[in-house]
């Protein structure tokens, strides 16, 4: 009778158990494979070759596996956010995501060419900042990724380059801009990248 | 023998004692809170009230830079290898120490004096005139920033508000003030510059030589802003925000 009741209690205590909440992902570990990938992209020779629409539609649906930039945009725009339509808030996100996207295209040697080490990672709640050192020859740059957890995963919302936040950057000069031009203000940026860039992909 | 040496002068250092003010972060928004992007502190607190004429001068920096500096670092690099730009970098930096420790000094900050001092001293001898960082790479004393910028604002004299500055770029009334008594404080140093156009023109030769050593990084961060002005403007201030935490620096090199 005693081993029966045992083996109930212990059947009980592991059926709650198994409702309970699981372990916390490692935000650490779900971040360094998704950076390897994002070099091998930007190491592969053919994306070189590529139109800029393609590479920054490849680097956006790439990046997008850890970047939540709705979260993003969500706090670049503030207030106005909440007055925007779903439709609105989309449309922004996916050109914001395209105007993050020239920050790599723009620069794959520099980033190709440097070597990339993880440090202290520092967690709260649903919150994690994940600190990484891009280093070269000659110098360091420490860039840290804050991320939130959405379901098992953990999503970048915010980038800081040497101590200086992306967001809130972006947050300023998005600041003095009115709610029905900030789409249109993001649309007039990517036209003006995408010439540039691909004057520079003309020049020998 | 440099572990030896190291040791040394760390026990140095700790004789010296650190009564250096609390850490601002205690009372500071962490990253991971969402308070932390529902305000820019420093762009709220710091008025601009010559924004047309701030504009204005960034436009002149920019046709400056892009017309007139970035072409003459650039053949500049071309000429020098990295190297020497460094070692020209480490001279001037060198030279700049006595004013740094003064700095640390009055703000009680005598651990980071202490190591400004050592910086000095062992750059000035073992660096050869501080032309080798002897120091930071084989002692591991990283270079520590103080100037009367940051003095008067741990003395509780506000930024006044936002300046373009020509050539100098973004600060505010009290940086300017600091960063004017700063250099004119190092004119001694000068014993080779017989005019203030022999002054101007060294100080013109740093600026070359510390922007040849960071090419492009200009143009990388106008190219993808919205507002330029408002950019360099933030950035600034999250820039001196971060140089100033000096308790428990983010950008922690050793991660």
């Amino acid at each position: 009778m005693k081993t029966v009741l045992h083996s109930l209690l212990i059947l009980v205590v592991l059926s709650f158990a198994g409702t309970g909440r699981a372990a916390t992902p490692n935000p650490t570990e779900q971040i360094k494979p998704f950076v390897s990938k994002v070099v091998d992209q930007l190491k592969d020779p053919s994306f070189k070759k590529d139109t800029v629409d393609n590479r920054i539609d490849k680097i956006v649906t790439l990046v997008s596996e850890r970047f939540d930039f709705e979260e993003m945009s969500k706090r670049v725009v503030g207030k106005p956010w909440q007055r925007l339509t779903l439709a609105q808030r989309q449309e922004f996100a996916t050109l914001f995501a395209k105007l993050l996207g020239h920050v790599y295209i723009d620069k794959v040697d520099t980033y190709v060419a440097m070597k990339i080490e993880f440090g202290k990672e520092q967690l709260k709640g649903d919150r994690a900042e994940v600190k990484t050192m891009f280093v070269d020859a000659t110098k360091s740059i420490p860039v840290s990724y804050v991320m939130i957890l959405k379901g098992d995963k953990w999503m970048a919302y915010d980038v800081f380059v040497e101590g200086i936040s992306l967001v809130r950057n972006y947050m300023e000069q998005f600041k003095g801009i009115q709610q029905d031009k900030l789409i249109s203000t993001l649309e007039i940026k990517l036209q003006e990248l995408k010439a540039e860039s691909e004057r520079k992909g003309a020049t020998p | 023998m440099k572990t030896y040496l190291r040791v040394v002068l760390l026990l140095c250092l700790a004789l010296c004692g650190n009564t250096a003010q609390a850490t601002e972060s205690s009372g500071e928004t962490s990253v991971l809170d969402d308070s932390f992007y529902e305000s820019t502190p420093n762009e709220d607190t710091v008025p601009d009230p010559f924004e047309h004429f701030n504009r204005l001068m960034f436009e002149v920096n920019d046709v400056t830079y892009t017309w007139v500096m970035e072409p003459v670092a650039s053949v500049y690099s071309r000429t020098l290898p990295e190297d020497i730009r460094q070692v020209a970098d480490n001279f001037c930096y060198n030279l700049q120490e006595p004013v740094r420790f003064i700095n640390a000094l009055l703000q009680l900050r005598f651990s980071d004096a202490g190591i400004v001092l050592t910086r000095f001293a062992v750059n000035t001898i073992g660096g050869v005139g501080g032309l080798g960082d002897v120091a930071g790479t084989e002692f591991g004393f990283k270079r520590v920033e103080a100037g009367l910028g940051e003095t008067l604002e741990y003395w509780g004299v506000g930024d006044g508000f936002y300046l373009v500055m020509p050539v100098l770029g973004a600060t505010t009334l009290r940086e300017f003030a600091g960063t004017t008594v700063d250099g004119l404080s190092m004119t001694p140093y000068y014993f080779f510059a017989d005019s203030w156009r022999e002054g101007a023109a060294i100080y013109m030769g740093r600026r070359v030589n510390n922007l040849s050593l960071r090419l492009g990084e200009y143009e990388g961060l106008k190219q993808l802003t919205i507002d330029p002005y408002a950019a360099l403007r933030d950035g600034y201030f999250q820039s001196r925000a971060q140089s100033r935490k000096h308790s428990a620096p983010r950008t922690d090199d050793k991660l």
